[in-house]
């Protein structure tokens, strides 16, 4: 054992004990009032600045749900557009005014099938 | 030794801060006082003010539901939504409304004097210059950057069908409210529920997210209907009725088919008609009229089978009774005959009455119901066959707009009742609708159910799920299944027999069709009957082993020779036989 070594034996011994010696003995450091407000301040401000750019964010995001909406009704009217156009090109009335129609032979009014 | 002081008031440093900090306190004292005014004592009017430009508030529209039918195997859409866009202007903003006028008619075609004026207008601020433009009409408009012309979208319902059953569909008005036929009766399934958008805007308009109150309701679209008629029938209805009038020389008709075993109805067709799309070019209101639904009338001979039915199911006649026919019976001081071809008095069957439409035997029968006369015990029974059993002066409940449940006669109270229901045995002096008329046989030759008459096949969920209907029994036993097939075989004799005098082909004897002509004269408003005004009417079924379907035409005031019923509405259930039985898959007899 070196004589270093057995001194901090000794400060431990003496720190584990609880003894007072001048030597040994933490300062405790703690803010001031005015500090404590500045940091308390500085604080707040940075949750505002946090609460801010959040809502504004959220608020961005307003304009891309808005374009999507947008976007949503204008497909809509396009389904409902082609909806009506094919409906249109099947109706009874255009195939009955189509060219194969009209090339068909028409028949007079028939009986019914004898079986 | 101490330098001597300026002669300075003296003013010590505390009390100068003592002067600044009450000036402070002042100052913030009175903003305290002014915002406590602002904020607490003014609070509902700046908030009120606020909200009004920062806060959007309106109905977001349900969409309309749509409505198709059968095609044969497959289901068409013959009613939709279209967006379309009116055009509008505010002359106080246009600049030059000649070039204006002439720009616009080159887009949208029309007359562009017209514009010019619409648009000159002064005074106005708000003109409709164009309805119903496309999007690329609209386009074009906007790409010219016209200033004071504006564009709105508006929904409308679109008709790829055209005119196609327009009086069965009705029409949905400029305020979007369904008017007539299926768009009226069905207005709060189809019309859906609007939804709410209560939000914090911007400025452009755009809701804001991040704002706890912010409400948006989605809009509850109305539900797809599936009609229960097939338009290839339905179109081929229309043609045949039209044909059928044309050849009467009448000017109006109706008819509709109706499936024996389930009340569906496959076809219902009115003449004249209109094109649902242009209502508002209608002059005519009747027109838009479903009058198979809504206009009842004396429907006359056609009420014979009923009558006879009635008096079978009461035991009280069976189908091989005969009687001494004195072709003419004094009922209540009047005399009741019959047609000129009746062929005197004589021995007459059930049979015969039906199938020379004996006047004389319906109220023969009439008189069996009361014991051998014409008592308060037969009009009580009439009565409650007629009502009760039959369903008519009661409305069916089809998903129509107006409609009549017609009118019986009250069979105590009253003038010369025995007279009034000696009539109604033969289909006079009461009323109803073709579609109670179809109802009633549908339950007879069925076997005694009475379903519900319906066009609504099916209601689409938004998930694309079908709640669809099943058929509704009213009531059963109306007739006893016996008699009910005792009044097929007498309605197959009187087709069997009377076919030419129809105008028909021969009956195919694979095929049980089975008929009653009607002819009735029109009653006048002011009370009595027109002698040269009649109304024809034929009721009657075609099937295989069981009757599928049951056929009612009625023909307005034909203007041909012969009897209205044989040969203005007979020719035209002929065709729809003929047409059932070669096209839609009428199953013959096994």
């Amino acid at each position: 054992m070196t004589y270093s070594s057995s001194l901090a034996i000794g400060r431990q011994r003496f720190a584990t004990s609880q003894q007072n010696t001048a030597g040994f003995r933490t300062q405790k450091r703690t803010l001031g009032p005015v500090s404590n407000t500045i940091m308390l301040v500085i604080l707040a401000c940075l949750l505002g600045l946090l609460y801010l750019t959040q809502v504004t964010k959220t608020n961005a995001l307003s304009y891309r749900i808005n374009d999507l909406r947008a976007a949503q009704s204008q497909l809509k009217t396009e389904h409902n557009d082609l909806e009506v156009s094919a409906a249109r090109l099947q109706s009874l009335e255009r195939v009955k005014n189509s060219d194969t129609a009209k090339a068909l032979v028409s028949l007079s009014a028939s009986d019914s099938v004898q079986n | 030794m101490r330098p001597n002081r300026p002669n300075v008031p003296i003013i010590s440093t505390n009390s100068r801060i003592r002067w600044w900090y009450s000036g402070l306190l002042l100052i913030m004292a009175i903003f305290a006082v002014r915002l406590f005014y602002l904020q607490v004592i003014r609070h509902d009017y700046y908030e009120k003010a606020a909200l009004s430009s920062q806060l959007k508030q309106y109905e977001i529209p349900a969409e309309r539901g749509g409505i198709s039918a059968h095609y044969g195997d497959k289901v068409t859409p013959i009613v939709l939504n279209e967006i379309r866009y009116t055009l509008y202007a505010d002359p106080k903003f246009v600049v030059n409304p000649s070039n204006t006028a002439t720009l616009l008619q080159k887009i949208i075609g029309g007359n562009a004097k017209d514009y010019q004026d619409k648009l000159a207008k002064a005074g106005s601020r708000y003109q409709i210059l164009a309805k119903k433009l496309s999007l690329e009409q609209k386009d074009a408009i906007i790409n010219l950057k016209l200033k004071g012309v504006g564009t709105q979208p508006v929904n409308y319902r679109t008709y790829p069908q055209g005119s196609l059953a327009s009086q069965l569909l009705g029409y949905v008005n400029d305020d979007g409210i369904g008017t007539y036929g299926l768009e009226q009766a069905l207005e709060p399934t189809l019309k859906g529920k609007p939804g709410q958008l209560k939000a914090i805007t911007d400025a452009s308009g755009v809701p804001l997210a991040a704002n706890r109150d912010n409400l948006i309701q989605d809009p509850i679209a109305g539900k797809d209907v599936v009609l229960t008629i097939d338009i290839g029938l339905q179109s081929q209805l229309e043609d045949i009725l039209k044909s059928g009038l044309d050849k009467a020389k009448s000017s109006s008709g109706g008819a509709l088919i109706m499936d024996t075993t389930t009340g569906d109805i496959k076809a219902m067709a009115n003449y004249p008609t209109y094109n649902p799309a242009e209502y508002y070019k209608v002059e005519n209101a009747n027109v838009f009229s479903n009058a198979t639904v809504s206009a009842p009338l004396e429907i006359g001979s056609v009420m014979k089978p009923l009558t006879a039915a009635s008096a079978l199911d009461q035991g009280v006649v069976n189908d091989n009774t005969t009687y001494y026919d004195p072709s003419q019976f004094t009922v209540d001081g009047y005399k009741i005959t019959n047609i000129e071809e009746d062929g005197g008095p004589g021995t007459r069957s059930i049979a015969d009455i039906l199938q020379l439409s004996l006047n004389t035997g319906a109220t023969w029968l009439l008189m069996q119901m009361g014991g051998g006369q014409i008592n308060q015990k037969a009009r009580v029974a009439w009565h409650d066959y007629m009502v009760n059993h039959y369903g008519f002066g009661q409305l069916t409940g089809i998903e129509q707009g107006y409609e009549s449940g017609g009118s019986i006669p009250d069979p105590i109270k009253g003038s010369a009742l025995n007279l009034q229901y000696a009539n109604t045995a033969f289909g006079q002096g009461m009323s109803a609708t073709p579609l109670q008329l179809a109802a009633a046989l549908s339950s007879v030759v069925n076997g005694g159910t009475y379903y519900k008459p319906h066009l609504v096949d099916a209601y689409v969920n938004a998930d694309g799920s079908q709640d669809v209907q099943q058929p509704v029994v009213v009531r059963k036993n109306v007739v006893k299944e016996a008699v009910g097939a005792d009044i097929v075989g007498l309605m197959e004799n009187v087709i069997n027999k009377n076919w030419p005098i129809y105008g028909m082909s021969r009956p195919n004897p694979s095929y049980a069709i089975g008929g009653k002509t009607g002819t009735a004269q029109v009653a006048k408003a002011t009370g009595g009957y027109y002698d040269d005004k009649f109304n024809g009417m034929f009721m009657g079924f075609v099937g295989g082993n069981k009757p599928e379907y049951v056929i009612v035409v009625r023909v307005d005031e034909p203007k041909i020779a012969g009897y209205a019923g044989s040969k203005a509405a007979a020719p035209i259930f002929g065709h729809l036989v003929d047409l059932l039985i070669n096209n839609y898959g009428v199953k013959p007899k096994v």
